[in-house]
């Protein structure tokens, strides 16, 4: 029985590992490089908040591991890299603060804080147009929005995994 | 004389209870003080934390950031680095929990992160006198910025005024550098974090200045004149 138990535990220990290394895949661009969102026209967001976004951006780019490196807003990249290395910009194109009362009174997610952005994906070299992606979030209008500017940062990640995925 | 002690029974009563509310209110007045000063000192106390040894830490780059190829490779001077954080305390980095320190002022930390970086690439001049590009840096923020209350926000922002002494003229240079780092429910993790989010934030801004477009642009400006004078020397 305890022999059954071992290889058992032997045999999950393997799959676990192959799974892990199955994982590691080599990031498909050399850098990335992550710009400050712009806000159009009657978004009224604190500026600490693109700030925020922008931090919260470039930790989730390097947790997917998109690229071996996400360089900040600014920075030179070697000609040679520059056909692997990929430029995020965007603009938060909607915010509506969303209302504490509303949220309160009838639930359902009325009230909700709602922030819409558009965000552009250039390959560096050449400035072309790889994708663009539409986020819309909703949260609840009792947490900061600097929460909201965690979840949009997520959403975007995940939006330009899934986008590169389908391009592969 | 009934009516007399039927008046006195009648006026005492209130007496009594007159005494015993008076009891009962300097007892009020006296739990009252006691409790708000209790009060207060546990604020004054979570208000004002002093730095310790053990709630101080040491914000480090580690290696040093590496510089790529700028045109005619200058040598820099670090002439001064000034805070301009308006910070009272620029050495309180976290108020709560006791408190979290720098181990050295952000100016003297930015100042020297900057002479280890261009020392290792061989880009720092020995004195003023012998530099090509003199650097001023002002300190906009060092430290932690207001974030989600879920996580550390770290940020360091300074912008660099490049002076070429020779012609005088001088560029602006900004950088910022961010990172964030896990929260944390004990203090010696709180500390770790703290001091790690610092590091990666000092080290981001390093990097976006030494390796930024701006400060490539800016020496090839600064030392256009520098880099043509030898050239033209020879054909008068």
């Amino acid at each position: 029985m305890r022999i059954k138990i071992y290889l058992a535990l032997v045999a999950l220990l393997l799959a676990c590992a192959t799974g892990a290394a199955g994982k590691d895949k080599v990031p498909r661009y050399k850098t990335v490089e992550a710009k400050h969102f712009t806000q159009a026209e009657g978004v009224e967001l604190d500026p600490t908040f693109g700030d925020y976004f922008y931090a919260e951006l470039r930790e989730e780019l390097k947790k997917a591991k998109l690229a071996n490196d996400v360089i900040g807003e600014g920075e030179t990249v070697d000609d040679a890299d520059a056909p692997q290395s990929i430029v995020i910009s965007g603009a938060f194109t909607e915010y509506n603060k969303g209302s504490v009362v509303k949220s309160a009174l009838i639930g359902f997610g009325a009230g909700f804080r709602s922030l819409k952005m558009d965000a552009n994906v250039q390959r560096r070299s050449d400035k072309q147009n790889l994708s663009a992606i539409h986020v819309h979030v909703r949260l609840d209008p009792r947490w900061k929005p600097a929460v909201m500017a965690k979840s949009a940062a997520r959403q975007l990640v995940k939006e330009l995994k899934d986008e590169m995925k389908k391009s592969e | 004389m009934g009516k007399y002690l039927a008046s006195m029974q009648h006026t005492s009563k209130p007496r009594r209870r007159g005494r015993g509310s008076s009891r009962l209110s300097s007892l009020r007045l006296a739990s009252g003080i006691f409790i708000a000063a209790f009060l207060l000192s546990l604020s004054a106390s979570a208000e004002d934390p002093k730095p310790k040894p053990e709630n101080t830490i040491v914000v480090q780059i580690g290696d040093p950031v590496p510089v790529p190829k700028l045109a005619g490779s200058p040598k820099f001077w670090i002439a001064d680095v000034i805070d301009r954080s308006a910070n009272p305390q620029p050495e309180l980095v976290m108020k709560a929990r006791g408190g979290i320190f720098l181990d050295r002022q952000p100016a003297v930390i930015v100042r020297q992160a900057l002479e280890q970086s261009l020392k290792a690439s061989n880009l720092l001049a020995a004195d003023a006198n012998s530099a090509d590009l003199i650097v001023k840096i002002y300190v906009f923020q060092f430290g932690l910025a207001q974030g989600s209350g879920l996580d550390f926000f770290g940020k360091v922002e300074f912008a660099a005024m490049v002076k070429n002494p020779k012609s005088g003229e001088s560029v602006e240079v900004k950088a910022a550098g961010t990172s964030i780092a896990k929260a944390a429910a004990w203090k010696k993790n709180i500390e770790k974090n703290v001091q790690e989010d610092i590091e990666v934030s000092l080290r981001d801004a390093l990097r976006n200045f030494l390796r930024g477009q701006q400060l490539k642009d800016a020496v090839g400006d600064l030392t256009k004149d520098s880099a043509a004078a030898p050239a033209a020397a020879p054909n008068p």
